[in-house]
């Protein structure tokens, strides 16, 4: 009895002796992994912190338009050109050439270098060429909003309105370049036009046989029209193949979602965790990465993003700048931090109707307000070189801007001038509601400074300021509910077909209802015009016009900062949507 | 029973109803969600508008927009048809892919600080009920409320810059200065002189020792640089393993019942001749192994207290298990210590061990140890954030509990009756102490998937908290509504469990059918 107990447990300790052993892991050799790895791993990896995580491959589109999309996308894939620092549209010759054949009408040729292919091997050609041409046109599209008839094919997030002008495209022979007609000239076709995504994928994806079906497709489908909206089940299937398929957190099952014909392609992604780029061993034209790994760790709170740069586990960080944050940043040991502006502005803008009917008692107004001191009180803590921007239409640093300011007007509101606003005004005291953003302390500020001056030359200022959830539905009730409005605008630091978006008449994002004939006129020959030195002269009479008239203040440019651990070098800010990845392959780490 | 149960569930449908119709309407008008494109300078800013208008069905009224939604969630009621529609967030993801992952993500961030404040608040309680208005109480108090009364984002950051980076500064040359080993040690006595009982001598003798114990071991720790090449040692674990065997035994048997003590020190015995065999096959470890040896090692303990016998053989048997299971976890530790040095000259962990961000590092390889290390970095300070915050709650209501316990009659009978302190606190007092936490433990599970929205956002976890508020502010409303649909419900699941458990526990209260 004894006995046969004994055994017995001997035999339910071998059972599971056995049991263990077999759901030991995989002998991984032990310390092998941990010796040989780290050696290669530390060779080249550099992480970036960003505040929103990565939703979509297709940047372009409604749903996947976030700035990190764009980021990786930057990294990612190549084009006819990028956008650097300055910012200016730098083409890029290894990937293919574009030529513009004649001015009038505007034609342009795009060529595909040859042996520039995707990273499965797949030549980009004129297959990618046509896809983005149909995405970007809206060529297609026959939707009436007002009617609730017809498709949008691509949900593009970008404008159609430009590339839209040109005719369906004229192919070329050698298979990899393609011809754009435009019917009037386009001033911003530079930027406006360059490769999507991958057409086979796109196509395959989309129910089509091939590349080539899509090709047939696209050239044989009529033009959209929303007065005859017609079904398209086929344009339909690409349309939403391309609309939502790219939308994901998680490294996609299917390789072909995620292609890459940049430096990098994407090796790994942990939804809203990180995301790990490594190089592109098929990408073999244009500069040469030098880092081999590149991680990229989302960090919504920019608190956690200086922490985790002081304790290493990010090397790069740009943060949204504010007082707290770069001082926070600057005690770090170890880093580099580079401070410049980005490309938002804030600026007053007047209602040109109500209380300021009168051109004069606009410029009075205008005349109190002491756009030093909001500098002082707003940015320059942040950047310490920082300077009141002088111009409604150019950005500080740019050529155009310099030029612009000696001409445009700006020079008489550089200092506040209360005598002649006092009289200017003639013993009269308007009443002005000036609305903003009361949740940012930065617009707080300007309020405070510009109500204590203007009330000085007889001006009753009345605090419009609104909740954050408030102010931007209020913007187009200027005249309404106020009289002048302090907000921002984000320039998109390349092209000039924003310019009438703000201050055409009667243009959807002209709050303040400016209308001004010499700069209408300016504006109308601006978005046809191609030649960039006569784009600047044009956008320089908008902006004196806008001073002349007494419209209202740029006041300062928003600050933009970036913090690099000193093991990486090569990282720039960048002050426009890419954010540092514009050069990415200029990155390297030394040890 | 049933009925009552059916009840109570068709109660909670309506709720759930009523609560998501209410939560659906607040989201809609809380704020704009056109409001980055109205102040947008984009030439296109029109179709935008319009793109997100159609995607979001912003025409529609939100009352409509509701039953819309509604529709869509109720198909998640067919079992295993996947035909589950909770709708798609502004950047086109589909709620229940963003739901699955958050819920991973909290439930890997606030389980372990749950379960460790429900047992250290627990015992801090008791032990504080039995030593009512000492020194120990005052100081335990006092500490539960400083805690329980800090910010929770501060205590993050805090820990954060002195848990992380501190540490990690230390550790890149680990010398501990005088100075700091003095301020220790002076803790350390504070400690002991609170938990001591008796005389001021004897509670100053205390103190005295507290001191020399903290400031000699760290000292220790220094010189042998233990720090860069930690470990615990087969000696540690034998002499730690003797004093489990007698704690374990005082608390479950007492140490006059020999034969268990008996059972435990001999599974202390067997735990260090099992060190080194056991060694080869912790190498190669996968989480499942590593559960099945602790079962394993719990079934051994068993067996070792059912052959030792005695009188009560439970008594052994509950003493040997958990020696053996506290002795297999200094094991368990010892291999986490043996793999530390790798895991901090890891090319990816750079010497800086400590991580503020995150569940873990991106790209990581390595075997079990590192990647479990690995965890533990990330996991260890929000945890410990956590914890000190909900301590507070379960030491003030287990001590309340216990304390009414102590003075009931039954109690002054058992005593009466000529039991031992031991016997009257574990067997009488304890159990029935720990009813009213029942309800209390229920909700707190139920809550748990609800996310911690400031330590998420600290310490970048994207769990539910994080899902919600983003979502919130975006004015998104089907990932708000997603993350309420799964807390709803579960409040209400675990609020009916507590007052099943409630009545299964204590007989005096019955579901009235």
């Amino acid at each position: 009895m004894r006995f046969a107990r004994t055994s017995k447990v001997v035999g339910v300790a071998a059972v599971a002796a056995l049991a263990l052993g077999a759901c030991a892991g995989p002998d991984t050799g032990g310390e092998d992994t941990d010796s040989s790895d780290p050696a290669q791993a530390t060779g080249g990896t550099v992480t970036v912190a960003e505040t929103n995580s990565f939703t979509s491959f297709n940047q372009n589109s409604a749903t996947g338009n976030v700035d990190i999309n764009g980021k990786v996308s930057t990294a990612t894939q190549s084009g006819f050109n990028y956008i650097d620092n300055s910012p200016e549209i730098v083409p890029n010759e290894d990937f293919g050439t574009y030529e513009v054949l004649s001015e009038d009408p505007l034609t342009i040729e795009y060529r595909v270098n040859e042996g520039v292919t995707w990273s499965d091997g797949d030549p980009i050609d004129g297959g990618d060429l046509l896809l983005a041409w149909a995405v970007f046109s809206g060529h297609f599209n026959d939707e009436d909003p007002e009617a609730e008839t017809g498709t949008t094919y691509f949900d593009y997030a970008g404008d159609t309105s430009g590339v839209g002008l040109s005719g369906l495209p004229v192919m070329g022979e050698d298979g990899r370049s393609m011809t754009l007609e435009y019917s009037e000239p386009f001033a911003d076709w530079e930027s406006a036009y360059d490769i999507d995504l991958p057409a086979h994928v796109v196509a395959t994806g989309g129910g089509l046989a091939d590349e080539q079906a899509l090709i047939d497709l696209i050239m044989s489908a009529p033009e959209g029209d929303p007065e005859n909206p017609e079904e398209r089940p086929e344009l339909s299937a690409v349309g939403d193949f391309w609309n939502t398929a790219f939308d994901t957190t998680s490294l996609p099952t299917d390789p072909s979602l995620f292609l890459s014909s940049g430096p990098y392609v994407v090796q790994d992604m942990v939804a809203e965790q990180s995301m790990t780029l490594v190089k592109n061993e098929s990408y073999t034209w244009g500069p040469e990465p030098m880092v081999d790994e590149i991680t990229i760790r989302f960090i919504g709170a920019a608190p956690a993003q200086v922490q985790a740069l002081q304790n290493g586990e990010v090397d790069v960080i740009a943060p949204q700048a504010s007082a707290d944050t770069l001082a926070s940043t600057e005690g770090i040991e170890g880093i580099t931090i580079e401070q410049a502006n980005d490309l938002s502005f804030d600026h007053l803008d007047l209602h040109q109707g109500g209380v300021f009917e009168d051109e004069n008692v606009r410029r009075a107004f205008l005349l109190t307000v002491p756009t030093q001191a909001i500098l002082e009180s707003t940015i320059l803590p942040l950047v310490p070189d920082a300077v009141v921007r002088d111009s409604q239409i150019f950005d500080v640093g740019t050529p155009g801007y310099e030029a612009a300011i000696t001409v445009n007007g700006s020079e008489e509101y550089n200092d506040v001038n209360i005598d002649m606003a006092t009289e200017l005004l003639e013993g009269a005291t308007p009443e002005v509601r000036i609305m903003y953003n009361a949740d940012n302390p930065n617009r707080v500020d300007a309020y405070t400074l510009i109500a204590e001056s203007a009330t000085q030359a007889g001006f009753t200022v009345v605090d419009g300021g609104l909740p954050a959830t408030e102010w931007g539905a209020a913007l187009s009730n200027s005249g309404e509910a106020h009289d002048a409005s302090i907000f921002g605008w984000i320039s998109s630091g390349v092209g000039v077909t924003g310019v009438p978006q703000l201050y055409g008449c009667g243009s959807a994002s002209n709050f303040g209802q400016w209308c001004d004939e010499e700069a209408q006129a300016a504006m109308d020959e601006l978005i046809v015009t191609t030649d960039e030195a006569r784009q600047d002269e044009l956008s320089t009479i908008v902006d004196r016009r806008l001073f002349e008239t007494a419209f209202g203040l740029p006041l300062f440019q928003g600050p933009g900062f970036v913090a690099v651990a000193d093991r990486v070098q090569g990282v720039e800010f960048n002050p426009t949507q890419t954010g540092v990845f514009w050069n990415v392959w200029e990155w390297s780490v030394t040890e | 029973m049933l009925t009552y149960i059916v009840r109570r569930l068709i109660a909670a449908v309506l709720i759930l109803l009523g609560a998501s119709f209410i939560v659906y309407l607040l989201t809609a008008v809380s704020g704009d969600p056109l409001m980055d494109l109205r102040a947008s300078n984009s030439p296109n800013r029109e179709a935008l508008i319009q793109q997100r208008t159609d995607l979001l069905s912003l025409d529609v009224p939100p009352v409509l927009r509701y039953f819309e939604w509604l529709g869509g969630a109720a198909s998640c009621l067919v079992p295993f048809a996947g035909t589950c529609d909770l709708g798609f967030s502004v950047t086109g993801i589909e709620v229940t892919t963003q739901l699955s992952r958050a819920m991973g993500q909290t439930i890997q961030l606030v389980t372990a600080a749950t379960v460790l404040a429900i047992l250290i608040g627990i015992s801090l309680g008791i032990i504080t009920a039995l030593r009512q208005y000492s020194g120990l109480d005052y100081g335990v108090t006092f500490m539960a409320f400083l805690f329980f009364s800090l910010p929770v984002f501060w205590v993050a950051v805090l820990l954060k810059e002195y848990g992380a980076i501190g540490f990690n500064d230390f550790l890149q040359d680990p010398v501990i200065p005088l100075v700091a080993l003095m301020i220790v040690g002076l803790v350390s006595a504070f400690i002991w002189f609170l938990v001591s009982n008796g005389s001021l001598k004897r509670k100053f003798i205390a103190a005295a020792i507290g001191f020399v114990v903290a400031a000699g071991i760290l000292w220790l720790l220094d010189i042998t640089r233990w720090f860069l090449q930690p470990g615990i040692g087969l000696i540690v674990i034998l002499i730690g393993g003797v004093g489990i065997a007698y704690g374990m035994t005082l608390l479950t048997a007492g140490l006059k019942n020999r034969k268990a003590l008996y059972s435990a020190l001999i599974t202390v015995g067997i735990g260090a001749i099992a060190y080194f065999p056991v060694q080869p096959l912790l190498d190669q470890a996968t989480p499942l192994m590593i559960f099945l040896l602790a079962v394993a090692t719990v079934l051994v303990g068993l067996a070792v207290g059912y052959f030792m016998g005695g009188y009560d053989r439970r008594q052994s048997m509950n003493a040997a298990a958990l020696t053996a299971f506290l002795v297999a976890f200094l094991i368990l530790l010892d291999r986490f210590m043996q793999s530390w040095p790798a895991y901090v000259d890891n090319g990816r962990i750079r010497g800086r061990p400590i991580a503020t961000i995150g569940s873990s590092t991106p790209n990581i390889d390595g075997d079990f140890w590192i990647i479990s290390l690995d965890t533990f970095t990330h996991l260890l300070l929000p945890t410990v954030a956590l914890m000190l915050i909900s301590l507070a709650g379960y030491s003030r209501y287990s001590r309340a509990s216990m304390l009414e316990i102590m003075n009931q009659d039954y109690i002054r009978t058992a005593r009466a009756k000529g039991l031992g302190e031991r016997t009257v606190v574990m067997r009488h007092a304890f159990r029935n102490a720990l009813i009213p936490l029942a309800t209390l433990i229920a909700f707190d599970i139920g809550g748990l998937i609800g996310g911690a929205i400031i330590t998420e956002q600290v310490f970048a976890f994207s769990g539910m908290g994080q899902l919600f508020v983003q979502a919130l502010s975006r004015v998104d409303p089907n990932p708000v509504m997603g993350v309420f649909l799964i807390t709803g419900i579960l409040a209400l699941v675990f609020n009916l469990v507590a007052d099943l458990v409630y009545s299964v526990l204590d007989p005096r209260v019955r579901v009235k059918a």
